[in-house]
């Protein structure tokens, strides 16, 4: 709270669901306007969890999180207004043409301004080609969809962008535009939140890095700390049971 | 936020593959009907002008005054177009005459059977079947759908309050459905200008409550969509659910309601009513063999002591005496069974009309069984449409009656042979009047019987309440219910 720069903060968030797994256990974190954190850990860690608190899709059973000061539970709606957000598997509405899904999810969010050819602008530059931005999205493939999805989100213009698995489904060339996509977001100032499996483009790209295991997050570096580690045996090890370091 | 969010709903629904199909499917069926109740309205029409006509060729003809038997037929009204209800059920006409009693005969299903296996497809029955699964169809993954596609958790990514979003989600639907429908409703009514139906401000002001409850009867379904999206995680759930309510709602609670009504309401069958009229006729006789028998018992003992021709004189003086005692107590067992009899047939009216009652009362429970009850008393197909035309057919036959008497007294003469015996003309046939000299010009003519507006729509009043209330009540289901909806 003293650093103004933070925008997104978790602390000690923990949730427990009904069926009383635990799914997070005292995770704490930040991160400031210009940076990318990136969550690493097998599936069923808790990653997709921690985006859904910062949103209130659930509520955290102890802990709170903030988004540039605001306890999400508490005020979701001013929360959300400072939030864009990109799903692991974006579908959007099939009927509706990439255009039509994007002026609606736009204007959902607040903004009124864009025109069609801003549209056009931000499709081109998720990497979504021209013949298709006033198709209907049923044609669509996973990976198109997906870029659809970036582009709502950039759209938003939010200060903080949380991005569930994004890269799932983009094929190598288009996974490569996206990590410079977000160098860029991150350039304008962007707070970015990341869950993700790939650890080379991770690496490459965040910031900051943090591995989750069974709801507990065992490992926080930034990237200059693991710039001469090699992340893919760390990872490994930490998976395998090594606990956080003093 | 409303205006997207509802902007949204109507592109979706506009949007929609199954959209062009359904909606095309209903406008015609509509216009279909419509345009088949104005054919059947015409003839019926036609049949009503015939039938006046060719009751003054028969007068032309009558013999007598008292004799005159006078074809009546129901009045066809414009509204049977869109409401047919009971209209082809009962008969068209009835004979009235001095002799015969008075009966609805002739009804179009019993004329044509055809028509009565399939039923004639009115505006009410697409009102009441077709739009409430076009509206099933379009909402029942009003809100599970959109978890189901990703597409909610999106949309409360942003700003956006559960409250305002399930609001305008069903606001939407409902605009995106009705105002479509619209069109079809419109070009019906055209059509009914088109063939130029006569339509009264009256029957204009009916018709408009008619389209008010086929609205209120729309929403409903539209606003029960969106509470059991609310209610389960996956449309493929939801549409199961909702068929079944369906089901319930506009083939099962009506039916089950009368059956219900049938238990509270016990109404004893013909056989029965005969049964405990036989009962009562035979006792009632008995007693009376009893009685009689007591009474020449007694008269036999009267002349007990007497000689026989004593006994002759006696037996002629008091026999004429006796017989008209005997007839005397004939009489009134008689008239004790008549009024048995009556009292037995009131008491099965009434206990009918309170069977009626409760069926209708628990029917309602159904919003298909309130619109179809306010749609056959807007249009005068309802229930009583029988009762009304019996009522004031007999209320008629008795003028005519007395008509036929009164005329018959001014002019001398009763119609047919007339045979009279005098003692000093001795015996005088005469034959009635020449035909067609007869004058009927003063002669009463059938009104049909007038339902004023307010008859017609008073119990609208309660239906359109009850239906407004389901909807309401769906939609605050939905609404409460979405509060606390996991969008994920
Ligand atoms: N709705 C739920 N009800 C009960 N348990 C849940 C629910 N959602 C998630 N969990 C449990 O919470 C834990 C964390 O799940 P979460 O989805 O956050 O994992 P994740 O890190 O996103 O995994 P993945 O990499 O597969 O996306 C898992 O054990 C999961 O079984
Ligand atoms: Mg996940």
């Amino acid at each position: 709270m003293q650093d103004t720069n933070v925008m997104l903060e978790a602390r000690s968030l923990s949730k427990r669901y009904e069926d009383s797994v635990l799914a997070l256990n005292e995770v704490s974190f930040t991160v400031e306007k210009g940076e990318i954190f990136a969550m690493l850990g097998a599936n069923g860690a808790g990653k997709t969890t921690t985006i859904n608190i910062f949103f209130n899709f659930i509520e955290p059973s102890a802990g709170e999180a903030r988004v540039d000061g605001i306890v999400t539970h508490k005020d979701p709606l001013a929360a959300k207004q400072r939030l864009a957000f990109v799903s692991e598997n974006v579908m959007l509405y099939p009927n509706f043409t990439a255009i039509q899904n994007l002026d609606f999810f736009s204007r959902l969010g607040g903004r009124k301004d864009y025109s069609r050819s801003d549209y056009h602008e931000v499709l081109l530059r998720v990497g979504l080609q021209e013949e298709a931005h006033d198709k209907k999205l049923r044609g669509f493939s996973k990976g198109m969809r997906q870029k659809c999805g970036i582009a709502v989100a950039i759209l938003k213009d939010a200060p903080a962008i949380l991005l569930d698995e994004p890269t799932s489904g983009l094929d190598p060339k288009a996974g490569f535009e996206f990590m410079q996509l977000l160098d860029t977001l991150r350039n304008e100032g962007k707070a970015i939140l990341m869950s993700t499996h790939d650890i080379f483009r991770a690496k490459e790209v965040a910031d900051s890095i943090g591995i989750m295991r069974e709801g507990r997050l065992v490992m926080q570096k930034s990237g200059a700390e693991l710039a001469a580690e090699n992340l893919e045996n760390l990872y490994l090890e930490y998976m395998a049971g090594k606990t956080v370091e003093a | 936020m409303f205006k997207i969010i509802i902007e949204n709903e109507l592109r979706a629904i506009l949007y929609s593959p199954k959209f062009v199909a359904t909606f095309a499917t209903c406008s015609l069926l509509m216009l279909l009907s419509v345009f088949v109740g104005i054919q059947e309205y015409r003839a019926s029409v036609r049949q009503y002008e015939a039938s006046l006509s060719l009751a003054d060729q028969q007068l032309q003809e009558a013999s007598s005054y008292s004799g005159v038997n006078m074809r009546t037929y129901r009045a066809p009204d414009p509204m049977q177009v869109f409401v047919s209800g009971v209209q082809n059920d009962i008969g068209r006409f009835s004979d009235i005459n001095a002799s015969e009693a008075l009966k609805l005969t002739n009804s179009v299903y019993s004329d044509d059977p055809i028509f009565a296996i399939f039923r004639f497809i009115d505006f009410t029955f697409i009102v009441q079947v077709v739009l409430s699964l076009f509206a099933i169809l379009f909402t029942f993954d009003a809100i599970n759908g959109e978890r189901e596609r990703g597409t909610l958790k999106l949309i409360f990514s942003n700003a956006v309050s559960r409250a305002e979003y399930v609001l305008s989600k069903s606001i939407g639907a409902w605009l995106g459905l009705l105002a479509p429908l619209a069109i079809p409703v419109l070009l019906s009514l055209m059509l009914v200008s088109l063939f130029k139906i006569q339509l009264q401000p009256e029957h204009w002001m009916r018709l408009a409550i008619l389209l008010a409850a086929a609205v209120l009867f729309f929403t409903f379904f539209v606003f029960l969509g969106v509470l059991i999206s609310t209610l389960t995680r996956h449309s493929s759930v939801s549409f199961m659910l909702l068929l079944v309510s369906w089901v319930a709602l506009v083939l099962i609670v009506p039916r089950a309601a009368v059956m219900a009504a049938g238990q509270i309401v016990p109404v004893p069958s013909i056989a029965e009513i005969e049964g405990r009229e036989d009962g009562f006729a035979k006792s009632q006789w008995r007693t009376y063999e009893q009685q009689l028998a007591k009474r020449w018992q007694q008269r036999n003992g009267e002349m007990a002591g007497l000689s026989p021709a004593d006994r002759q004189a006696y037996r002629d003086e008091h026999l004429w005496q006796w017989m008209e005692q005997d007839d005397a107590a004939r009489t009134e067992i008689q008239e004790e069974i008549n009024a048995f009899r009556t009292k037995l047939n009131e008491d099965l009216r009434n206990r009918k009309a309170e069977l009626q009652r409760s069926a209708f009362t628990l029917s309602r429970l159904s919003p298909a069984s309130a619109f179809q009850l306010t749609a056959m008393n807007l249009a005068g197909t309802n229930i009583d449409l029988k009762s009304r035309y019996e009522d004031s057919m007999a209320s008629y036959r008795s003028e005519l009656i007395a008509y036929g008497r009164r005329k018959q007294k001014e002019s001398g003469t009763t119609g047919g042979i007339r045979i009279t015996i005098d003692s000093e003309a001795g015996l005088n046939i005469s034959t009635g009047r020449d035909k067609g000299t007869l004058d009927f010009s003063d002669m009463p003519r059938f009104q049909p019987p007038r339902r004023s507006l307010a008859q017609a729509t008073a119990p609208a009043v309660v239906d359109l309440g009850l239906l407004a209330l389901y909807s309401l009540l769906a939609l605050a289901g939905a609404f409460v219910r979405f509060l606390r909806y996991d969008v994920r």
